[in-house]
């Protein structure tokens, strides 16, 4: 048989185009696997909890939700240690596992009683941020500052000192006047700047390791329309302006997208401007874009540099006009692990580009942006925040995706330049480490132990936290 | 050149983008968050749990009642979507954020977001 050179050119063709859609199959396949997940039931027939991510699980005898006080403090008198609380199940760090007492507050939720003249509302631990925007609204007010998810319970988010961005703006538990705190011997403790001020200033931010939060005096503001606006530009602009944005614009934050040179700038100032809803959500059809590339071509850093630059260079603004609740807060439907430090304000953009560079070096399976937010001061003793003006340096790591090589480099980075860890995300440290991060360790840790002396509150992961090897 | 850098994005883009589901329409949307289960204690959990996403037409999730966004899922059958619940799988997250759901609660609110409604 004779190969003409036209059909020898033809095979040739087809051959290379049934490799490229091979070979783009076979990554894609690779890149979406999923990973492992524990068995739904383990030998003694208990279901599995699972954090959202899927980096912590474990396998609790007792599920308990309680729908009052009264209830709650009867359950924690007799229920099996460890007692782990649990909100949406957010925290990527292993806070929540325990072979002991899930406890739910789901059903203590809601607003309890508010005073409109001082926008201040009195909620239920165990509320969803997602459910507490609209119930505070019906009433005028709305929650100072917002994490970048509403998934969380109010207790979790303040337990894990979850926070927003602006300059002026602490994180959430910043607003808290005043909370109810079940304890470990049964008891229900008042906790203000008054009233117990010890538990109140080491319990805000307790890790669930204190007691149980049951209720909180949120101090709100009256709600108020405000214009976000998205842009693109690049990262050098953005890391050399980032001082003058912070001062410029009442909240401020950015999403450095590795491989690219290029940021998204999110301001949200207030106005009187008409509403411009927010549309589609195109976070998330950015970032699949993103891994898209990654997955096509992220073996050619320069090609994907340019593939994504000329899709995003020039793109215009993105603009709404809303009450501040609806607009702060976001779905982010596509999971991840994520590692989080809080620095010194002065360090955190040498820190950015320094971990961008990292990044860009040695994890080309990175797709997801890095978050920088400015979090103003306050002074829960536990706070990452204490006494210190911050500037925070998120990494994100696709579910799918190992995540341990890219953290355990990125994390000494962020120590180097005076990170403290945020609660709820990935890190390493323990006790000691902690202990020289915070200048009222020792306090809090005496409170703990007198609130707590038998560690019912206690996990393996906290007691590693809170007590010395 | 460019276009050429652009063909490869998009051929990506077809190649991933070919089993995506098309999006919900405003109205599948402006039902979805009106659903609830007859059942008060179902309600509850619902209420707590799946209506985040699954009356959310932003977060991607197939939307109660959207019986053609279900059926894929439905043909696992229910004791692997129920698995895929307790563990998580892809967008959903493990337990579905409800932890004090058993696997018999997963079920009926399944059952009850996946049914066609008018």
């Amino acid at each position: 048989m004779t190969v003409t050179r036209r059909t020898a050119i033809g095979i040739g063709v087809g051959a290379a185009a049934t490799a490229l859609v091979g070979t783009e199959l076979g990554r894609e396949w690779w890149f979406d696997r999923e990973p492992a997940s524990p068995p739904p039931q383990n030998g003694q027939g208990k279901l599995v909890w699972r954090n959202w991510s899927g980096s912590a699980s474990g396998y609790p005898s007792v599920r308990a939700a309680p729908n009052s006080e009264d209830a709650l403090v009867d359950l924690l008198r007799k229920t099996p240690a460890p007692i782990r609380p649990v909100g949406a199940g957010h925290s990527f760090t292993s806070l929540v596992p325990t072979d002991g007492t899930l406890l739910s507050l789901d059903q203590m939720s809601g607003i309890l009683n508010h005073d409109a003249s001082g926008n201040r509302a009195t909620v239920w631990a165990g509320t969803r941020l997602g459910d507490l925007g609209p119930a505070l609204a019906a009433i005028g007010q709305e929650m100072l500052s917002l994490p970048d998810i509403n998934k969380q319970s109010l207790g979790g988010a303040l337990g894990t000192a979850t926070h927003g961005t602006g300059e002026q703006y602490q994180a959430l538990h910043g607003s808290v006047r005043s909370f109810r705190l079940a304890t470990a011997g049964g008891d229900i403790l008042e906790c203000s700047a008054q009233q117990n001020p010890d538990v109140f200033f080491a319990a805000r931010v307790g890790l669930g390791a204190f007691g149980v939060i049951t209720q909180v005096t949120l101090q709100n503001t009256a709600v108020q329309r405000v214009r976000k606006r998205t842009f693109v530009q690049s990262t050098e602009k953005t890391a050399a302006e980032w001082n003058s944005l912070c001062a410029a614009h009442r909240k401020v934050e950015f999403f450095a997208l590795p491989f690219t040179g290029l940021s998204a700038v999110v301001t949200t100032d207030p106005t009187d401007a008409d509403v411009i809803p927010r549309g589609a959500d195109l976070d998330t059809e950015s970032l699949m874009s993103l891994k898209r590339l990654r997955d096509l071509c992220g073996w050619i850093p320069p090609l994907r540099r340019r593939l994504a630059r000329s899709a995003l260079t020039g793109e215009p603004e993105e603009l709404a006009v809303d009450d501040s609740w609806k607009l702060l807060s976001n779905e982010r439907p596509v999971r991840f692990n994520e590692m989080e430090f809080h620095l010194p304000r002065e360090a955190q953009m040498a820190a950015m580009l320094e971990v961008l560079a990292a990044i860009e070096a040695d994890h080309r399976e990175v797709f997801f942006p890095l978050e920088l937010r400015s979090i103003a001061k306050d002074e829960a003793w536990l706070s990452p925040f204490h006494e210190r003006e911050s500037g925070s340096i998120a990494v994100h790591a696709y579910y799918k995706d190992d995540y341990t090589r890219l953290f355990a480099q990125i994390e000494p980075i962020l120590r180097r330049h005076g990170g403290r860890p945020h609660w709820g995300k990935l890190h390493s440290l323990k006790a000691r480490e902690l202990e020289a991060l915070y200048p009222r360790w020792r306090d809090a840790m005496n409170v703990r132990q007198s609130l707590d002396p038998q560690g019912r509150f206690l996990n393996p992961y906290l007691r590693e936290l809170f007590i010395h090897a | 050149m460019r276009g050429w850098l652009v063909g490869c994005f998009v051929f990506s883009c077809m190649l991933c983008g070919c089993s995506r589901e098309s999006p919900p329409s405003p109205s599948e949307a402006a039902r979805a968050a009106t659903l609830r289960p007859a059942d008060e204690r179902l309600a509850a959990l619902y209420d707590h749990s799946c209506r985040a996403c699954h009356a959310n037409a932003q977060a991607n999730a197939p939307l109660s009642g959207d019986r053609a966004a279900w059926l894929s899922r439905l043909k696992k059958g229910m004791p692997e979507l129920v698995r895929n619940v307790l563990t998580g799988f892809n967008g959903m997250p493990p337990g579905g954020q409800c932890f004090t759901c058993t696997p018999a609660d997963f079920e009926a609110l399944i059952a009850f977001m996946s049914k066609d409604m008018p």
